[in-house]
């Protein structure tokens, strides 16, 4: 991990199998639907002719030209202002972040365009806005956040975090599909590292629905993106249930107090600090709705609350690991 | 661009027919009836919030509403109610989203000038300045990509000229070459700080077609018929696959920045430059031949359409709290 850069190629180490990473079936799910429907089309810095910073548009350029892949100038506030306009006449545009730090810069259009417009004209703004985020890549402050959690709780917008390769083809075909905003956030650390089989153009995964990765009887281990992949590492050779929340807003509250109702013990895992985020939300609910099935408090694997550190010894101290999941697990399990 | 008198006529413009002088002048007079009377509805506590308006600028809404066609859309903000005048709305529905009305443009979940009609087109306002113009811009563009002949047409003032929003819209619609028209409303007043205190330049039409190559003309914002016949000339220059086109239409501000504020700040010779659009408007139309009666008649017939969409917006639903979480999302999961 120490060496892995911000752009890398390929992950080092370990190569999971199968055919398509999981940048390959975003870049599949882009392609599907724009061949499937013309209403939808690409806004984004370096998209066009150069692919994309991490290169998820590459070769869609070529297929659908200038009128459906457009580089815009280094203006978010401006090109998702503009995604809401094009919405608003019918079209169904897909933007693109470089980074999903930048989010900073569109947050006014977001939260104020796009989240309130529906519920107060009835007017629909079917606007994917796709950001790679996460850490874990040596990107450090302004490269690795995971800015989720601002959106988390804000009526009128969903927000989307896949972890899995099949995963992030269905629930993108089905974020483009929607009528609503949705954030799509691409784990970085993802992009290269997961592996699966490509999924048939018909296959779509609900939005608001979580998934149990793997069944499991003494906890449940509630976690989403990269978090997925960390939580199955962590608790192999244990019988504990790992649910995918998918959508972290609004998030699929019906599976998180079903598993728990299951399992009687918690542990909340997510890459954005403890102080923010949707781990708040899961922590709340089953305090209030499943208190009484509870047989240990519940715990809760999260970063400090800093900015993400660059250093390699710092940022490996910051991220959740394998490690910190596991000695969580264990001291919930001895409770 | 000042007047030296009030009452000195709107300019000639033998282009424009009959009907569509007496349809700004009806745009027009509506919104300053219904805004006065929204002011005495405030006044007297039957309106909460607070209340814009757009007293002395109703000759741009009104010109640069009419000259849009049917099929194109529009996003007007908070001096530009003869706007929606314009696009088909009706005092009842302004009056309805001022009281916060069941079936209000709004539905009662936002208040004063922040509703849009999609029916017609029109987008609904947001009170982060300069939000809009990208919004706009991102219409546009769906016309343009479609090769459809309709354009997008919105408003930012000198005020708004500072925000971020405006500079990366207008940019975008230089680049992308979209059939948008930005209406500037330089009306000397941001809220209490004027316009030399807020930019360097304070030519907008200058800046517009300078900085960022959209062509713009500079019009007398209290002349209805100059502001529609520029309006047009520039509605049509971008349906015609021209690229984006401005306006900047120069007034003043009649009343404060909103209901509460009485504007002390700006000084009595600054309001002597500028004239009344009504009375100009008027006074052209006594030239082209109108006698007292029938400007009486009119304005009569613009009361009592006020008046009759003031009744039915005070007998209108209040919204049932009930439904205040519907809609939230189109398609809720």
């Amino acid at each position: 991990m120490s060496t892995m850069h911000l752009y890398s190629e390929a992950p080092e180490g370990e190569v999971p199998s199968g055919s398509i990473t999981f940048l390959e079936a975003i870049t599949q799910a882009l392609r599907d639907a724009m061949r499937e429907d013309d209403h939808v089309f690409l806004l984004g810095e370096d998209i066009g002719y150069f692919g994309g910073a991490f290169g998820v548009t590459k070769g869609l350029w070529e297929e659908f030209g200038d009128a459906r892949v457009l580089d815009t100038p280094i203006v978010e506030e401006g090109f998702v202002g503009a995604a809401f306009g094009a919405a608003w006449m019918g079209e169904r545009p897909v933007v693109e972040l470089q980074f999903a730090d930048f989010i900073t810069c569109p947050f006014d259009q977001i939260v104020t365009v796009g989240a309130k417009t529906h519920w107060r004209s009835g007017i629909a703004l079917p606007v994917v806005i796709r950001a790679p985020f996460g850490g874990g890549v040596r990107g450090g402050p302004f490269h690795a956040s995971c800015p989720e959690p601002w959106f988390v709780g804000v009526a009128g917008l969903k927000v989307v975090c896949p972890g899995s390769v099949a995963d992030a083809y269905g629930l993108l075909r089905s974020a483009i599909e929607d009528d609503d905003p949705v954030l799509f956030f691409e784990h970085k650390a993802l992009y290269r590292r997961l592996r699966g089989e490509p999924p048939p153009s018909s296959y779509r995964v609900p939005l608001g629905r979580a998934d149990v990765v793997r069944a499991g009887t003494d906890a449940t281990i509630v976690t989403y993106a990269a978090g997925v992949d960390l939580a199955l590492r962590a608790a192999e050779g244990l019988d504990v249930e790992v649910l995918d929340l998918r959508t972290v807003w609004p998030f699929d509250a019906a599976a998180v107090l079903e598993s728990v109702a299951k399992t009687s013990r918690l542990l909340v895992l997510q890459e954005p600090s403890g102080s923010t985020g949707v781990a708040g939300h899961v922590l709340s609910l089953v305090g209030r709705e499943a208190f009484e099935s509870l047989d240990a408090p519940p715990a809760l694997v999260s970063p400090p609350s800093t900015p993400v550190p660059f250093a390699p010894a710092l940022e490996d101290a910051y991220q959740p690991s394998v490690e910190r999941v596991r000695a969580a697990l264990e001291e919930l399990l001895g409770y | 661009m000042a007047t030296e008198l009030s009452a000195t006529p709107a300019v000639e413009a033998p282009g424009v027919p009959r009907e569509t002088r007496l349809e700004l002048h009806r745009c027009m007079v509506l919104q300053r009836l219904v805004e006065e009377r929204i002011m005495a509805l405030y006044r007297q506590g039957k309106i909460a919030g607070s209340v814009y308006t757009g007293y002395m600028q109703e000759a741009v809404g009104a010109g640069t509403g009419l000259a849009l066609a049917p099929g194109d859309v529009v996003a007007p903000l908070n001096r530009e109610q003869a706007c929606h005048y314009a696009r088909g709305l009706s005092p009842a529905d302004v009056f309805r989203n001022f009281l916060g009305k069941a079936n209000g443009p709004t539905f009662g979940r936002d208040g004063n000038m922040h509703f849009g009609f999609p029916a017609k087109g029109v987008f609904p306002l947001v009170s982060m300045l300069g939000n809009l113009v990208p919004v706009t811009v991102g219409a546009a563009l769906a016309f343009k990509r479609r090769g459809e002949p309709r354009v997008a047409l919105t408003y930012f003032g000198d005020g708004a000229s500072s925000v971020g929003d405006v500079h990366e819209g207008l940019n975008l619609a230089a680049v992308w070459q979209v059939p948008a028209v930005f209406v500037v409303q330089s009306n000397q007043y941001a809220y209490s700080t004027p316009t030399h205190r807020q930019m360097a330049n304070t030519n907008l039409s200058e800046r517009l077609a300078g900085g960022w190559s959209i062509p713009c003309v500079r019009v007398d914002g209290t002349d209805a018929l100059e502001v529609y016949e520029a309006a047009t000339a520039a509605v049509e220059r971008a349906r015609a696959g021209e690229g984006p086109q401005a306006l900047e239409a120069v007034s003043l501000r009649g009343h404060g920045h909103a209901a509460h504020d009485g504007a002390t700040y700006v000084p009595a010779e600054l309001r002597e430059r500028f004239g009344d659009p009504i009375e100009r408007l008027e006074a052209r139309l006594r030239l082209d031949g109108l006698g007292e009666d029938e400007l009486a008649g009119l304005r009569e017939g613009a009361a009592s359409e006020m008046a009759a969409g003031l009744a039915e917006a005070e007998a209108s639903p209040d919204p049932d709290p009930a439904t205040l979480e519907e809609g939230v999302y189109a398609t809720p999961l």
